[in-house]
Formats: C-alpha cells, structure tokens, sequence
C-alpha cells in the first residue's frame, strides 16, 4: 500500500486542467477565426492530457494525496486521464468535422466550458463545488445540445433534458442539506468517514444518500427519464460522443465517491439495483430492435449505465469503475466511427449462412460456458496472495457466462473458430480487471441476497428472451411484444407529455444552413378564387366559411 | 405485397380504373433511391420527364412546396460575378418572344436585396390543417409525428442489417402498421386509443382497396385525386424513394413491387385518422367538403404559378447560355493537331468530370499519350461476387440488369479460409451486440478502445486495405474471372468487339492501351460510394477494366474479334488501372501478366502517371485549401492521402460538384482547353457511325446518366431539404446501409448532403442543368431524338440542353422544338 503523502501543490495542480480549459476558451472570441479557435483547443486539451498524465503519475509513483476543497486519490487520476483523453480525441475530431460550420467558434468554446466543468467535477470534495460544477458541466452542454438551434426537435429534447438535470441539482441540494444537517460537514471523504462510523446510521444519512442515488439515476438517463439521451441524435456526432463518454456516466462517478455512505443505505442499494438492473435489461432489449446506428448505440448507453449502477447498488464498486473507464472509451470510438456503418454492414453481408440455430446449441453453449467461467473462476480463487472472490462477483461471473456462451454454440459450420477462444479471455480479462480495480477502489460490502436474486433473474431473463427471439422470432408471443419493445413502451412519450404540460419548449430559432432554405407554407385555397391561394378557411372553425 | 388487380378474389368491388390510374401515375412520379453501399446519383425529378421543366416546376410547387430555382438573390449574385450575360438574357427573351420579360428580369438582378419573398404556398393536407390547432405534444407537430411514425415503421419493416431482433414482416408494410402500438398508443388520441385500433382494423385490407375507401370518406373527388395521392407521397419522400427502389430492380428482372401503394396507403390513413378526431363534434362531411373540393384547382393553381416563374426560368436560362458560350468561344477549329505521330500508349478513362483533370494533366506530360472518354463500366453488364462470399454486387449503370457474373479466381483453400473467417467474424460481431453479452464486452474489451480511439486520431495513412470494391478486410485476393472468357470465347469475342466498337478502339490500336477505371478513398463515410463510379454501380471500375482487359488479351478472344472486324495487333497490349479520384494516384493492375516486351513501356506509363497524378493533385488543391500547398508536390500528396484517410473529414473529395456540361466530341476537339473539371467527356467520331448505333447509345445511356447525376447536384442545391441529405454532422445511418436519418429521426434522407455541395464559404456546384454538346451532323441527332421517347422528354423538356458542334466550322447550333438555332 502506498504512504499517503499530500504535498501542499498537489490541490491547485488538479485544479489546473479546468483553469487552462477556461483560459483557452476566454481567449476565443465570437469572431475569432475557426482555424485559430481550433488551434488553441487542441493545444489545450493536449496541455490538459500531460497534466492529467503528470498527476496520475505523482499519485500511482509517490502516492500523492488530497483531501480538502479538492480531493486527489487514484479514483481522480484515472477520471481525470480519462476524460482528458476523449476531451482531446472529441476536440481533434471536431476541428475537421464542423469545418465550414457558421458557429464554429462558439461550438469550440462550448466544447471546453463542458470538458473544464467536467474536470471540476472529477477533482471535487466539497459537495456544494462538485454540485456547481455538475450543474455548469449541464449548462455547457446544453449549448452544444442547441448547436442547431434552427432545429425544432433538437431545441425541445435540450429542453427535456433541462428539466430533468434541474430536478438532479434539486435533489443534490437536498441531499447536501441531509448531510450537512446530519454529519456537520460538505466534504465527501468526512461524510464517507462519518457514515462507516461504528453504530446505527442516521437517518439523515439515508435520505441525503437517496437523493444522491436518484440524482444519479436523472442523470445517467435511466428508465423512464431516458428520451433525452436517445433523442439528442440532433447534435454533431463528438457531442454525442462526449457526451455519452464523458458526461453521462458522472452519475456513476458520484455514487462511486460517496461509496462508503451507499454500502451502509440498504434503501438506496436497493434503489439502484432495481433501476439499474431493469433499464440494463429493458433498454439492451429496445437496443436490438432499433433500426439506425446512433439510436441503438443510444440506448445502448442507457443499459450500461443502468448495469453500472446496478454493479453500485451490490457494492461492485471495483467494477462499476471499470465499466465507467472502459464503456466511456469504447462509446465515444462508436459514435466517432458512426460513419463507418455501411462498410461495416457490407462486411457482414459477405458472410454465407452458417445454418440454423437449434435450442440443443443454445444449451450447449450456455452450459459450456458456465462451467468453462467456473473453471476460471475457481482457478483465480486458488491462487496464492489474492482475495477471495465475493458472492456478488460469482453472480456476475455468472452474467459473464451468458454473454460468453453464443461464442461456444456449435452452429452448423461454425465450430470452433478464433472467436469462441474469446469464451475464455473474456472471463480471465473480466477477473485480471477485477482485481486490478480493487486497487484503486475497494469492493463494498456484502449485497443483500435479495438484490443478487433480482440481478441474477434479470440477466436470466434477458438471456432468455435473446434466445428466444434468436430461436423462434416467428413466436406470437415475441410477435407482440416487439412493437412494445421497439417504442420502448412509450415511457418516454408519457414522460414528455406530462413534462412538457409543465413547461413547453422554446420555439427553434429560424431554419439557417449553407444553401438556400426556401419554405413553403400549406394553405388550402377556396374555390371562389384561385387567383391567389387565400388561407381564408381555419379547418377549426370551418361553419363560419363553408356557409 | 398488395396486388393492383382489377377483381378481388372474393367477388367484392374492387376499385375502379380510374382510381388505380390514379395511384399509379402518383406513384410514377417519384424517383427511386439506391442504398448507401451502392449510392448511385439519381435525378430526383425523374417522374416529371415528360412534363416541361417549368410546369413540372409548377406542380411540384403546389403539390410539395419544392422550388425548382434557386433564390432571386443568387441570381443577382452570379451577374455582379459575371457569370451571367444580360446580352444573352436579352437574346433569349427575345427567342420565346416576351421581351418583357427581360426587363422584368433585369428589374430583379438591379433591385436591392429587399425584404425576403414571401413563402411559397403549398397545398394543404389534413395534416397541415391539423397543425393549425394544437400539436400532438407541446413543442411537436402533427406533421412531424406522422412522418416520424411512418419512417419508424418503414425503416423497420426494410431493415435487415441494423436490428438483430427482427420484427415479423411476412404480412406486409401495411398489414404491420395497422397494428402498430405505435399509432394507437402513441400518443392520445382524443377519443382513445379504442377507437384508433377499431377504426383501422375496419380498414379494408388490400392498400388500394384501402385507398379507395378513405378517398370516398374524404369525398376527394376523382379529378383531384392524383393530385392528392401526389402530395401525399411527396410528404414521405425519402421512404417513397426507396419503395420506388425496391420497384425498380423488381422490374429490371422483369417483376414487380407494390410496396409503395401500401406507403400511399398508411399516408392516406393517418390523414383519415386526423380527420375524424377532431375534438368538436361537426359533421365531418362538412368539415372536409371544402378541403376535398380545393383538390381539383390544383392545375389552376400550378398554371398561375409557372406564369409567376417566368422570370425566374429566364434567369436561369441565361446562367446556362452564358456557360455554353464559355465551352464554345473555347472550341479550337482544327481537331487533327496531334495525329502526327501514332500514340504510344492510349488510355480510356471514365466520361466522369473529374477524369477531365486527370486526362489534361496526363496528356501534358506527353504527346504519344492519348486519352478517350468511355463509360467507367466499359459496357460490361456484369456483377461480382468476392471469393467466398455471400453478396453479390451489380458492376454496372442502375439503369441495367446484370448478364454475366464475375468471381475471384483464388485455390478453394483460400476459398475455404475466406468463409471462416467471415463466420468468426460474424459470431464475434454479435457477441459486440447481442443484448446479454454487450455488458461483459464492455467491461472485458472496452479498454481496447482507447488504443483504437488514440490510433484513429492519429492515424496518418490508412491501410490500403478494404476497399469497397473488394471483399473487404482479409480479402484474399485473387485476379477477377469472367467464366465466358474460358468457357465461351465466341461469346466474349462478341461482347469485345460491340465495346471496342462502342469506345472507337477500331483500329490504329497503340501498342499500350490502358483501361483506367476509377474510385474515391475516404474513411468514415457513410456515402462513401456516392464518390466512386456511378457507372459500377457505385463501386470502383476494378472490377470492369481488369475483366475487359483479361477478355481483350485472351489469344482465343483476340482471334475471334479479328475475324469479326477489329484486328488488335499481336503487339498491343491492354493494362487495366485504376484512378483514385481523391488522392489522383493511378494504380496498375495485373502487372506481373505484362510480356517482356511491353515491361518498359509500363514503366514508362507508370512515371507519366505519377507526373500526371502531380499536376491534377496541384489543380485540385485550390479547391479543397484555402492556403497554397501546390508549391510542395510531396507535402501536397501526403496532404491529400491526410485527407482520404481522416476519419473526420467530411469532404474527402468534391466529387462531381460543379458539372454542368457533356462533351460527346473527338478528344481532340477538347484537348486543348481547359474544361475545369466540369464537363463529363465521351468520345464520339460521328464519320465511324454511319448506321447511328454508337450515337443512339451514347443518348440513350451515358446522355441519360450525366442528366441524372447533373440533377442530383442541382436539386441537392436547389432543395436540400427535400432533395439533399442535409448536414453530414447529423447523419444517422438507418439499417445499415439504407439511408441516412437527419438527426434523430424524421423521414429518410436521399441525395447529396450540404458539406458536398459547399465549402462553408462559397458553393462548390452552381445549379446549372447540362449542356449536351455533341459532334455530328445534325440529322443523326433529330432521327435520334425523334425515335426514343426518353430522349425527346429530356431534352424538348428543357430537363437538359442540347447543342451540336458542327464537324467542320466548330460552329455550336442549340436544339429547339422549332429546329437549330445559331448559338
């Protein structure tokens, strides 16, 4: 274990990425030109990867520690490579992309607000700094959400997404009440240190932590608060991309800093176990039946983030991190590479018919790779000098299983090809990762049964319905649900509704693009005179005219 | 799949003649789509051919609120820039006798941009008419949720590459919709989603059947219901486009596929659904009698507006005339200045506009190099299916079906190894995907994905693999087959002399005669084949010149094509090639089958090319960067292979952004000036013609196909929004290759997108129709004209212009109704 050491310069350096992201965006001007808009942004966000890289490297070499205003632990320095890195990548790949945009300069502007409130966030331990942050990281969006503000849906979906984060800045605020009220103290290591404290945990303590959890659950788009996330197809694809890759997945990141508060709140756990688990399972099932890349790759992100903090409710916290890092990187290269659809399709097109699939190869996958994962998972139990693997990894070990077993089936002419090998790294990976994680953030503590019995029907009843539809897609049961699934049980369109009875969006601003935008306007002429098209007859009151 | 028949099965009335006359010419009228993988340009005007452009104009104004001209403002624009001649403005008005009209349209090139015109008007649907009173949602049109909903449900029901739990479409696209939750319980209907689902199931089942009903409940009446159905499928055009599609290739074999009367339908019975669910109680006859009967003044309506347009069609006339006399100033008088010497090497290059630049800058580097312009499929109407694979690949203009099938030949090991791969990759790619597996992949390869993130960012150069023409990634190789070259050489030498014949290869054949056949490099891009050649289909010309060059050099075929006419010398040899269009490199293929004696001389070509590639590469720079690069020649080529291989640029290249013009001429009438890369190029030596076939060819097929692609970059411009794929930032590829979504959703993209068309600064293609100028007598055109009915549409319709250089003068007549005019 390393030796804590807090040098007195390590605070205001984590703090350093955020303040050269705003001093690269100060120094953009409205009209600066894009060419030099974009010059200074990518010199920043490579600044901001070095520092990010320096500071990891101070914490992973000499142990570097903060606790304070600001806090520097391993858990900082892995958010903050990360989201340095995709801010870089997602600002690089803009320059290009926007070229010849009207708004270039505003766009890269708005690009590294987001990224500098977004490395707030990462370094802050006072709760009231990190709710400041979170909200300016959602206002920074927004403007890039109405990038095209000429665009009606895309004005009303920021708009949806508005009234939701505002609800998750309540219930941070609510739960920063909770805490101060209980615990005497904002900052997040104390109040983590208060709630394991030996003895009853307060009361107080629960609700501040049920609205950080459902805080959370608003923000990482789970059902049903989750159309903004699929809809905001109406901005450039990097804002998608950072979106999903680096902003989404805070939620995650704040409960995994108030880890030792959520470990002791048996409500709160269950909350998440059951939210997540069943937006994890519900939207990966909408996921396959949607018919353009971003959707899927959308909803997609909705059941990861609800398996993430489904793996936070059991105390999985070593996971959830590498399920934030990785699905972070993984998302943003899928929506960079959005483009490459087509040729990826054709690939797949080349492929003959390798034969039907029986239910005999289901079970035969799905009973070889139990028992395969077993076996690997027993052999990382007996090596010498590591932890023994709690109940809650075997069940998951045992949703690694079902993912696995499709690579194993013995499909017609696809026997055993260089992919069912994949069968055993993926367990071998999933456990090195484990056990890598479990470095950098402890696992919690024991999950209920009853949450690991939720968990593991959930994913056996995804896998169930998987195999059905691979099976026997002509089934009338599946034949009915899927249009329930394909429109995601309109939740969304309830959800909208009832918002938006509340607070209608602002109109779009006027239709602009580089070529000529020519309207029309539909009028129905009267008879009487054709001479000019007269809109003289509402359809809503037609008595006054047609008599 | 609904049947037009005339008597249903079980004795009901069916609809009547007129009805389904209606349905049909409704549906003719929209222009098919294809899928992005085989993204051909098509003119989306096609079903208006036979109309003169400007009552089509008209229509389309009324029916889709389409404009057919570009704003007043640009004309007043392109005039300051001296690109419009009031001298040829005058003249033309005085050619259709209204010289009034040339001081009208002097009056609107001289005004001060004004206030910005009113909006045109458009025909209302009920659905519009809904839109005047509350939305289905705040914040939400009725409009934009019918489309929405009808788009959701097409792009479903034809998807098959993108969702991986497919819905069950045996009953059909209108079948399903009735059905669909998403209609019923979408939103709220004001008497309940009840009554939604009954009223839809008391539908009758066949579409026109369908039609026939609601029409009779709308009380439409019969002389505006193909005006109607018009608009309707105007409002989904995207998906109307690719029923269209789905049509047309059932027709190439010689089926058919009604899909798109059941699109027709589903339009019709949303707007029957919002008719009858109206908050208030009125009679719903009284309601609609006044819309229904607003539907026989169309052509009324459409008439007044031509009249309007007048103006505006002068305007842009006279842009067109001022570029033609730009092209005619230009044309040299003699056409035999370099036939001194015999060429050492000649080389057929596509008529595409950017081999213009190519085929300049190629011949600049040497006089013994000769170049001629032919379709890019050099008249094989194959198809090709990679080693081991599963799709096969029409090589040839949309406009054709398929005869001959070509493979790869590769030993049956490779064969073997090929489709295992394929397997592994596929089972690989749906562990990514499958919904029980795609957290595990997360969590365990997620991390990879960083690696790949930071080597796309940086990537430089990319791999030369994968190309779209080609299998794709671990293609195995292997040397294209055309089993007729073997198994029937009196065939192939058949097939070889009627396209020796169709480029003028007769005789005087160079001892090296390149096949040069082209494709684009771009990473990341959706509409990536909309850049390669449109005469394969959308894929490079590999393929097409590497099988006709083998055909040609077979000792079997040569023989047999001596015997029928065209002796090629024992000492010519053909080399297929292929032109990168966006990086200007030309590559070699099938070197290692070039004999001794002709090795030097591929070298020689193989330095020209590279010299040639330079100079074209400096050309294209100007356009492509606002800062000079062409002083450098290898920073300038890194830049470009940058550009092909970023996986962020979304103009890799121009295409063919700027074409206006086609040259059906003896290269050496135009081998001397410079065309700009706007003109398509087709060589044409009328004195080798006497019977007419190669000129009948040349109008019917490759006349037909730059009219296409000419109006797919104009009404991308002139209408992006119907016509265009709008901003490529937005796009959003629906079911793998179908289309492109804007956004989120909305109705399916077709044609060009806004960054292919604009730079940001200036536009990259002036909207200007294409002027035909071909070199011959006059009486071979007017019998050619006179004969094919496509022709005469195109080109009496004013959907493109004709001009005739005289072969002698150089003198360049216009074609009219009335007979040549001088031009």
């Amino acid at each position: 274990m390393l030796v804590a050491v807090t040098p007195i310069w390590l605070a205001p350096v984590s703090l350093a990425p955020a303040a050269v992201l705003i001093v690269a965006m100060a120094s953009i001007g409205r009209r600066t030109a894009p060419v030099k808009a974009w010059r200074t942004a990518r010199t920043a966000t490579l600044f901001v990867v070095v520092m990010s890289v320096g500071l990891a490297a101070a914490r992973v070499v000499a142990g570097a520690e903060a606790n304070d205003v600001v806090r520097v632990d391993s858990l900082t320095a892995v958010m903050l490579v990360l989201v340095s890195f995709v801010g870089w990548v997602v600002v690089r790949f803009s320059g290009t992309y926007l070229d010849g945009d009207p708004y270039e300069a505003r766009y890269a502007r708005r690009m590294l607000a987001t990224l500098a409130s977004v490395s707030v966030v990462v370094v802050a331990n006072d709760v009231v700094l990190l709710i400041a942050a979170w909200t300016a990281t959602s206002l920074a969006l927004h403007g890039l959400l109405v990038h095209f503000r000429d665009r009606p849906v895309a004005v009303a979906v920021a708009h949806k997404k508005f009234l939701l984060a505002r609800c998750a800045d309540v219930c941070m605020i609510g739960g920063a009440v909770a805490f101060w009220s209980t615990f005497d103290t904002l900052r997040i290591d104390e109040i983590g240190r208060a709630a394991q404290a030996p003895g009853s945990f307060p009361l107080g303590a629960q609700i501040g932590i049920v609205f950080v959890a459902f805080a959370a659950v608003l923000k990482s788009a789970q059902l049903p608060f989750h159309g903004w996330l699929i809809q905001v197809m109406e901005a450039p694809t990097p804002v998608s991309a950072l979106l999903h890759a680096g902003v989404v997945n805070l939620g995650g990141f704040v409960l995994l800093r108030f880890a030792p508060v959520v470990d002791h709140a048996a409500p709160t756990r269950a909350l998440l176990v059951v939210v997540g688990v069943s937006t994890a399972v519900l939207a990966s099932l909408v996921m396959t039946t949607r018919v353009s890349v971003k959707v899927a790759l959308a909803w997609s992100t909705c059941a990861q983030m609800g398996f993430m903090l489904g793996q936070c409710g059991l105390g999985l916290w070593e996971m959830a991190l590498v399920h934030l890092v990785a699905h972070s990187l993984y998302k943003a290269h899928a929506f960079l590479t959005a483009g490459t659809t087509v040729r990826r399709t054709q690939t797949r097109r080349l492929a003959p018919s390798s034969g039907s699939l029986h239910l005999r190869d289901v079970a035969i996958g799905a009973g070889a790779a139990m028992m395969a994962t077993a076996a690997i998972g027993l052999v990382r139990q007996a090596l010498p000098g590591t932890a023994e693997l709690s109940s809650t990894v075997w069940v998951m070990l045992g949703v690694v299983a079902l993912a696995v077993a499709p690579l194993i089936e013995p499909v017609g002419r696809r026997r055993v090809t260089p992919s069912t090998l994949g069968a055993l790294v993926v367990p071998v990976a999933y456990l090195a990762l484990h056990d890598t994680a479990s470095r950098i953030v402890p696992h919690g503590t024991v999950a209920p049964a009853g949450l690991l019995i939720v968990t593991a029907v959930g994913f056996a009843g995804l896998f169930v319905v998987q195999s059905s539809y691979r099976l026997r897609p002509e089934s009338p049961a599946l034949r009915r649900l899927r249009p329930w699934i394909y429109s995601g049980m309109f939740l969304d369109d309830a959800f909208t509704r009832l918002a938006f009875a509340k607070s209608t969006p602002p109109p779009a601003h006027a239709r602009t693009g580089l070529l000529p935008q020519q309207h029309s306007i539909a009028v129905m002429p009267a008879r009487s005179s054709i001479s000019r098209f007269e809109a003289t007859s509402s359809f809503h009151s037609p008595r006054s005219d047609a008599r | 799949m609904t049947s037009l028949a005339l008597a249903e099965p079980d004795g009901r009335p069916s609809a009547p003649p007129e009805l389904i006359a209606a349905i049909a010419s409704s549906c003719d009228r929209i222009a098919p789509t294809w899928p992005l993988d085989q993204f051909i340009a098509v003119n989306p005007y096609w079903g208006w051919r036979s109309s003169p452009i400007e009552t089509a104009a008209g229509r389309l104004a009324v029916l889709a609120g389409t404009p057919l001209t570009m704003p007043r403002s640009w004309f007043r624009e392109e005039w300051r820039a001296g690109r419009l001649s009031v001298r040829h403005l005058t003249s033309i008005a005085i050619e259709i006798g209204d010289e009034r009209l040339a001081e009208r349209a002097l009056a609107v090139l001289g005004a001060a941009p004004a206030a910005p015109p009113p909006p045109a008007q458009r025909m209302a649907l009920i659905t519009d008419l809904r839109d005047q009173g509350a939305g289905p949602i705040r914040g939400q049109t009725w409009t934009d949720l019918v489309v929405h909903q009808i788009s959701q449900h097409c792009a479903s029901h034809f998807d098959e590459w993108q969702a991986s739990w497919v819905p069950d479409r045996s009953a059909g696209l209108l079948a399903t919709w009735r059905v669909d939750p998403s209609v019923t319980h979408g939103f709220s209907w004001t008497q309940g989603s009840a009554w939604a689902t009954s009223r839809l199931q008391s539908l009758p089942v066949a579409a026109v059947d369908a039609i026939a009903t609601i029409l009779d409940d709308l009380a439409v009446e019969q002389a505006g219901r193909e005006a109607y159905l018009t608009a309707l499928l105007a409002s989904v055009n995207g998906w109307a486009a690719w029923c269209a599609y789905r049509r047309w290739q059932a027709r190439l074999i010689a089926a058919d596929d009604d899909v798109i009367v059941e699109l027709l339908a589903i339009r019709l019975a949303w707007e029957w659904l919002l008719a009858a669910d109206l908050p208030d109680e009125v009679n719903e006859r009284d309601r609609t009698s006044q819309w229904a009967s607003s539907w026989t003044l169309v052509d009324d309506i459409a008439d007044e507006i031509v009249d309007e347009h007048h103006v505006d069609w002068l305007l842009q006339t006279a842009i067109e005339r001022t570029f033609q006399n730009s092209i005619a100033k230009g044309l040299p008088l003699a056409t035999s200045t370099s036939t001194a010497g015999a060429p050492d090497v000649q080389a057929a290059f596509c008529i595409d506009v950017r081999s213009e630049v190519y085929r300049r800058a190629l011949e600049a580097t040497s006089d013994a190099v000769q170049t001629r312009g032919f379709a890019g499929f050099f008249g094989l109407p194959i198809d090709y299916r990679p080693t081991g694979t599963a799709l096969t690949r029409p090589q040839l203009p949309g406009l054709l079906a398929p005869a001959l099938h070509v493979t790869d030949s590769v030993g049956a090991d490779d064969v073997k190894a090929r489709v295992d791969q394929l397997h592994d990759h596929q089972r690989w790619e749906e562990f990514r995907h499958d919904p029980s597996s795609v957290f595990s992949f997360v969590e365990s390869m997620g991390l990879l994905h960083g690696v790949a993130l930071a080597h796309d960012s940086l990537r430089r150069r990319r791999p030369p693999a994968g190309r779209v023409n080609r299998g794709g990634r671990r293609d195995p190789g292997g040397r294209p087959r055309l089993g007729l070259i073997q198994d029937d050489p009196a065939a192939a030498a058949a097939l070889g002399h009627r396209i020796l014949t169709a480029i003028g290869l007769r005789g005087g054949f160079a001892p090296l005669v390149m096949l040069c056949g082209h494709g684009s490099t771009s990473a990341n891009n959706p509409h990536a084949a909309g850049l390669d050649c449109g005469a394969c289909g959308g894929q490079t010309g590999e393929i097409n010149a590497r099988v006709l060059a083998a055909l040609v050099n077979a000792p079997a075929v040569r023989q047999q094509i001596s015997e029928l006419g065209i002796d090629i010398p024992d000492t010519t040899w053909f080399i297929a090639a292929l032109h990168d269009t966006t990086t200007d490199d030309v590559e070699l293929f099938d070197t290692d089958l070039v004999p001794p004696a002709h090795r030097t001389r591929v070298a020689r070509l193989a330095s020209s090319l590279a010299l040639a590639g330079q100079r074209a590469r400096t050309e294209r720079a100007a356009r492509l960067w606002s800062t000079s690069l062409a002083d450098d020649t290898v920073a300038l080529r890194r830049s470009v292979v940058e550009r092909a291989s970023d996986w962020s640029q979304v103009r890799p290249e121009w295409g063919l952004a700027g074409n206006a013009a086609f040259v059906v001429a003896p290269r050496s009438r135009t081998r001397h000036i410079d065309l700009h890369g706007r003109s398509f190029l087709h060589d044409y030596d009328w004195r080798l013609d006497a019977d007419l076939s190669v000129l009948t060819l040349i109008m019917t097929a490759p006349m037909v196909v730059t009219n296409w692609i000419n109006l797919q970059y104009y009404a991308s411009t002139v209408d992006n929004q119907r016509y265009g794929s709008g901003n490529k930032v937005l796009h959003n590829v629906v079911g793998g290759h179908i289309g492109v979504f804007e956004g989120n959703g909305g109705d399916l993209r077709i044609g060009l997108a806004e960054q292919s068309l604009h730079d940001g600064i200036t536009l990259q293609h002036p909207p200007l129709r294409l002027s035909v100028f071909i070199e011959a007598p006059p009486a071979g055109i007017e019998a050619i004209i006179a004969e094919h009915a496509v022709v005469r549409d195109l080109v009496a319709n004013h959907w493109l212009h004709l001009l005739r250089i005289e072969p002698d003068t150089a003198e360049v007549e216009r074609w009219s109704v009335n007979g040549w005019g001088a031009a």
